[in-house]
């Protein structure tokens, strides 16, 4: 989170001030950046359908990821199009910590594997 | 606040190296990628630095006063071509919305949204990115 803060340039403390994040009742932790959280669905599709295969991510941050979460990526296809001479599949996903959605929305993914 | 909806950024250029894509993509917990592609999460901050603003400058232009004061609602984001290392892209991008919103226990709140553009040096357009803000005002008084 330390290296992400400084290569996003962001002064937000909540990201490495663990003890001054006590007035959000969350002492003693940080918190991950919503970047790095779809970082774990980017990966999980580019695992999936190749290092290309993105072309929209549309999603919503439901609850913030703290260091020492274990978390769980997930996803599922709910529709098939052919746009452009591409096959696109669009993609219920998110991001989980004990049944607990803290990160969902939908992916546009270029079925180049198919 | 309102007024700063139409706001543009003042727009620039901007090469991802690949230190930088390389440090982003393992903080990621990724292999490192093929063929100079950038990782996908780039389009945070590329656009945000492209544009000659940054994340500091937002919060004092959305008024962001101390932590907890700012949380992250969403992304739409668009790729219309690959993004890679080395490669000089055009940055232009403004404040779209502005709206005072109230969550169901009353809270106030600024929904703070704006989309920047990236394209290529033959003028394509590359990649656009919206990001949604949610900049809080404190409990309202009942």
């Amino acid at each position: 989170m330390k290296t992400m803060a400084a290569l996003l340039r962001d002064p937000y403390p909540i990201h490495w001030d663990a003890e001054g994040n006590e007035k959000m009742g969350i002492k003693g932790n940080v918190v991950n950046q919503g970047p790095l959280n779809l970082s774990y669905l980017v990966n999980m599709l580019m695992n999936w359908q190749g290092q290309d295969c993105i072309r929209r991510l549309t999603v919503r941050f439901t609850g913030w990821v703290l260091d020492g979460d274990s978390l769980s990526a997930h996803g599922k296809v709910i529709s098939l199009n052919n746009t452009n001479d591409e096959l696109l599949a669009k993609c219920e996903i998110w991001l989980e910590r004990d049944g607990e959605r803290l990160l969902e929305g939908e992916a546009i993914v270029a079925l180049t594997d198919s | 606040m309102l007024g700063l909806v139409g706001h543009r950024f003042p727009g620039g250029k901007r090469t991802i190296d690949r230190w930088e894509n390389y440090l982003l993509t393992d903080c990621t917990t990724s292999p490192q990628l093929d063929d100079g592609l950038v990782h996908p999460i780039a389009l945070f901050h590329i656009p945000i630095q492209g544009v000659q603003t940054s994340i500091a400058e937002l919060f004092e232009i959305g008024r962001v006063e101390g932590a907890g004061s700012v949380g992250l609602d969403g992304y739409d984001w668009e790729y219309f071509q690959p993004v890679r290392e080395d490669v000089e892209y055009s940055c232009e991008g403004q404040i779209l919305e502005v709206e005072r919103l109230y969550t169901d226990s009353g809270s106030m709140y600024d929904r703070f949204v704006f989309a920047i553009e990236l394209s290529d040096q033959e003028d394509q357009l590359v990649a656009r990115a919206t990001s949604f803000w949610r900049l809080r005002r404190g409990k309202i008084e009942h």
